[in-house]
């Protein structure tokens, strides 16, 4: 009965946290729909901003998405491309396409120790765009390498396999504006855009993925962001921006020492460094999140690319929780040592064990009696209806503040996705964190196959 | 074991319940939003012509009204919508009668009898609205409103519907002074709602420079986005020497933009402010000012620890003619550390312009340049100077 009253519990916890998304869904929704951009997004008044981008073997995409990069509807900022040692034509493909050349004396401002620049590249006539070569240390460090080079007191992480709205930067960039001083980072909204038609780095018409895994990804994602960031961003316990697409002060970001390299789930690590930082030199602070800042992105669509996928985020989650375990049940670390923490270390990290055990134990205890076939049963139906409930949750929330999905034949495949997830998809995450956390003990610290598609391909194939 | 059975069982009927109803709102929703947007298509449809009637009668002397016979609630919407959308893009007459068609048409009347509703958010709604058709009428209720709200988006929205429809500026003050009081340092926000004002700025700039509140005075600096209008130089002069550091900063900026005439003791106390932003703003003014005698201090300031100093003063040492450019080539040779890098970065960008130049003059400034260069470097201008730069370390920019 212990793993019922678990899952029991996780599922309260997760539904008070959407009921804070459901408190403040619709002054989101207000948000979006009343707040002006035509003037910030020319004015000189709006803060000035560098995109950091990370770019690994991305020679199919990476082209279309500085394009888009290029265009956002924002008055000062610049395009920080960092091809980190990519075997393919990364690197080719842009100067190709931009017609850059070699700086010869860079300036290059910050000293976070990365791995060597092999060069910088410019062309005056995209006076935004500037890429950096270097030599291969994985994302955390190209990161670390951008924000060396970068101007602007603001920084924003954007993967190169990832559309920006145009208006995504100007709507966090208000957010911010709303309160400067003590915004740290904010995160954006991650969608997946397989199934979208995308035209000159623009999602022209929104469609969900025709694929099951993008299928499914799209249902979690818009949980995720949706039913828990909200709620989470409310507390001001938010554990996480995504990689995907946020934005930092950079002397913040600086003064935690940038990114931390060799491992994945950096994008969790800066904002537990970020809390940590500003918790224990009593700054006032947030770290927001803004749903209405969208980024799409494409999903893996593969058995294979997912589950490394997966068994990374598993990986870089648990070494997060190991190596700041100082923080969980610490009153001096407030909302994230109370309760981010102590949620994340229980409720994510040890979920598989605690529920493959009680799956395990409740198996032996009806293969005993026959008789108590029913507690099996209902450990089936907990299980299921407490996650169905919560996706449909995040379908109202959706539905209320952003209604990206129009046809009502959308709206049956998502509820239908979100029920067939718990056959099958939801039991390979659970494997997956597992494998993750064995390759973490194994010190296996490999990132797996991840192939790209152009987007032009994508469009067919999604 | 039975009462933690009917334990789950009680959840699980909870949960299937809060599906159940889920389901059906979710549905319900759905067919409300696209029988909404249907219905908002099919009357821009529908009133199409009128639409073209307004758009052909803006510029004539006739009064605008609405179309004839009986209009539904979401018709009226769909034409407010469309008038507000007008009024953002015209200005003079043209904006005047789409205004006064918003009034005889009672859009305003109903949004300010709105602004009383229980509903939050037809409250918003309708604050959006007003702002949007300039209600000055509206503006006691919207500060009622305003102050009433506790800080967060919404009140952004109030200010700004405010800022639009206020027509006397002490409401515009009014509505500033709440914004700060907040202490939220928002004043590039604010400055960007009061941009918004029908009233004319430079009056309403020059009572809010000469405001006793340094936090109205900081925005209307930052509102004037570094042009500073030659009427409000003495003002700027004064606020120079403020003691508040922000607004001295967002001074010395917007004073050093109008092209002051500087004596030498104001430039070398400028280029010595322990705030960086001013020291910035000073080196970047020397080089456009063409004060030769300030190379020394713009030489000095490639030192400095902040990197747009050292940054805008390499710029400005580019623009000093030979001397300095030579004082650049020193610094880039004999120099160390910074100082060194953000030299061979001006040079090199001065030098890949080579050939560039179309005018005869500035062949023959290019020129002598070069010949300073050579002198420096030797004749191999194709070649890289010395080591790729990249080991200096500040994060100021």
């Amino acid at each position: 009965m212990v793993t019922i009253y678990y899952v029991m519990i996780v599922s309260v916890l997760y539904f008070v946290i959407m009921l804070f998304s459901f408190r403040n869904i619709k002054d989101i929704f207000r948000r979006a729909k009343y707040s002006t951009y035509n003037t910030l997004s020319g004015s000189e008044l709006v803060p000035s901003v560098s995109l950091l981008v990370p770019a690994f073997n991305e020679e199919l995409t990476i082209a279309e998405n500085v394009r888009c990069l290029m265009t956002l509807n924002y008055p000062t900022y610049e395009v920080i491309v960092i091809n980190d040692g990519s075997s393919d034509e990364t690197l080719k493909v842009l100067i190709e396409e931009y017609g850059l050349t070699l700086l010869p004396n860079p300036q290059i401002r910050g000293k976070i120790s990365t791995n060597k620049v092999r060069g910088i590249y410019y062309n005056p006539q995209y006076p935004q765009l500037y890429v950096i070569d270097k030599e291969n240390g994985g994302k955390a460090d190209s990161l670390n390498a951008g924000i060396n080079l970068s101007r602007y007191p603001l920084i924003s992480s954007i993967d190169a396999d990832s559309l920006l709205e145009k208006d995504a930067l100007i709507r966090m960039a208000r957010m911010y504006m709303e309160n400067p001083e003590e915004t740290v980072a904010i995160g954006g909204d991650v969608r997946i855009a397989n199934g979208c038609v995308i035209e000159n780095g623009e999602v022209k018409d929104v469609s969900l993925p025709r694929r099951m895994w993008p299928m499914f990804q799209s249902i979690e994602y818009m949980k995720a962001f949706l039913g828990g960031r909200i709620g989470w961003s409310h507390l001001n316990g938010l554990i996480i921006v995504s990689g995907a697409f946020g934005l930092f002060r950079k002397d913040y970001v600086i003064a935690v020492g940038g990114y931390r390299g060799g491992y994945p789930g950096e994008d969790m690590n800066i904002i537990i460094k970020l809390h940590r930082y500003m918790l224990e030199n009593k700054i006032k602070y947030r770290v927001a999140f803004c749903p209405e800042a969208v980024c799409w992105t494409q999903a893996p669509d593969s058995y294979n690319i997912l589950s490394n996928q997966r068994k990374r985020w598993g990986r870089g989650n648990l070494k997060n929780m190991i190596e700041n375990r100082d923080m969980v049940f610490n009153p001096k670390y407030k909302i994230m040592g109370l309760l981010t923490m102590p949620y994340n270390v229980i409720f994510e990290a040890l979920n598989p064990y605690f529920r493959i055990t009680g799956l395990l134990a409740l198996l032996g205890y009806v293969l005993l009696d026959m008789t108590n076939w029913k507690v099996l049963v209902v450990f089936g139906l907990v299980n299921f209806l407490s996650g169905y409930m919560l996706s449909v949750g995040a379908l109202i929330l959706e539905e209320i503040a952003f209604r990206r999905y129009t046809k009502l034949s959308d709206q049956v495949k998502m509820l239908l996705f979100s029920a067939l997830k718990f056959v099958g998809y939801h039991q390979l995450g659970v494997l997956w964190r597992v494998q993750g956390h064995i390759q973490y003990l194994q010190n296996n610290n490999s990132w797996g196959t991840m192939t790209r598609q152009s987007w032009k391909d994508k469009k067919e194939a999604a | 074991m039975f009462s933690n059975l009917e334990m789950a069982y009680v959840f699980i009927y909870v949960c299937l319940g809060l599906i159940a109803a889920g389901i059906i709102l979710l549905f319900q929703m759905k067919i409300k939003h696209n029988a909404e947007q249907r219905d908002m298509e099919r009357f821009t449809k529908k009133h199409h012509d009128y639409f073209m009637y307004v758009q052909s009668h803006l510029h004539d002397d006739v009064t605008l009204e609405l179309p004839p016979g009986k209009l539904t609630s979401a018709e009226r919407r769909v034409i407010q919508a469309k008038c507000m959308e007008w009024i953002e893009q015209f200005k003079g007459d043209a904006r005047e009668k789409l205004l006064q068609l918003c009034r005889d048409a009672g859009f305003v009347e109903e949004d300010i009898r709105a602004l009383s509703s229980l509903r939050k958010d037809r409250r918003i709604e309708a604050v959006y609205r007003l702002g949007g058709m300039r209600a000055e009428e509206a503006v006691p209720q919207l500060q009622e409103l305003m102050n009433r709200t506790k800080y967060g988006p919404m009140t952004i929205i109030i200010a700004r519907a405010i800022a639009k429809s206020a027509l006397q500026s002490q409401q515009i003050r009014e509505m500033l002074a709440k914004l700060l009081s907040y202490d939220k340092a928002i004043h590039h926000m604010a400055a960007d709602i009061l941009l918004e004002t029908r009233l004319d700025s430079a009056s309403l700039m020059r009572k809010l420079l000469d405001d006793p509140d340094p936090g109205l005075v900081k925005i209307s600096l930052v509102a004037m986005w570094g042009q500073a209008i030659p009427a409000f130089v003495p003002t700027l002069d004064r606020l120079v020497g403020s003691e508040e550091k922000d607004v001295r900063a967002e001074a010395v900026k917007l004073y050093l933009s109008s092209n002051p005439s500087l004596k030498d003791d104001t430039i070398a106390q400028l280029m010595n402010d322990h705030e960086w932003e001013v020291r910035a703003a000073a080196a970047k003014a020397l080089g456009s000012l063409h004060a030769a005698g300030s190379i020394p201090l713009l030489a000095s300031a490639l030192k400095d620890e902040n990197w747009h100093v050292r940054n805008n003063s390499a710029e400005s040492l580019a623009m000093l003619g030979e001397q300095g450019f030579e004082t650049l080539c020193q610094a880039a040779l004999t120099g160390e550390g910074p100082a060194r890098e953000t030299a061979l970065y001006r040079i090199e960008q001065i030098m890949s312009k080579e050939g560039e130049h179309e005018q005869v003059e500035q062949m023959v400034a290019f020129n002598k340049r070069k010949l300073v260069y050579d002198r420096y470097f030797g004749l191999q201008t194709s070649k890289r100077i010395g080591t790729v730069a990249g080991v200096g370390g500040d994060y100021t920019a």
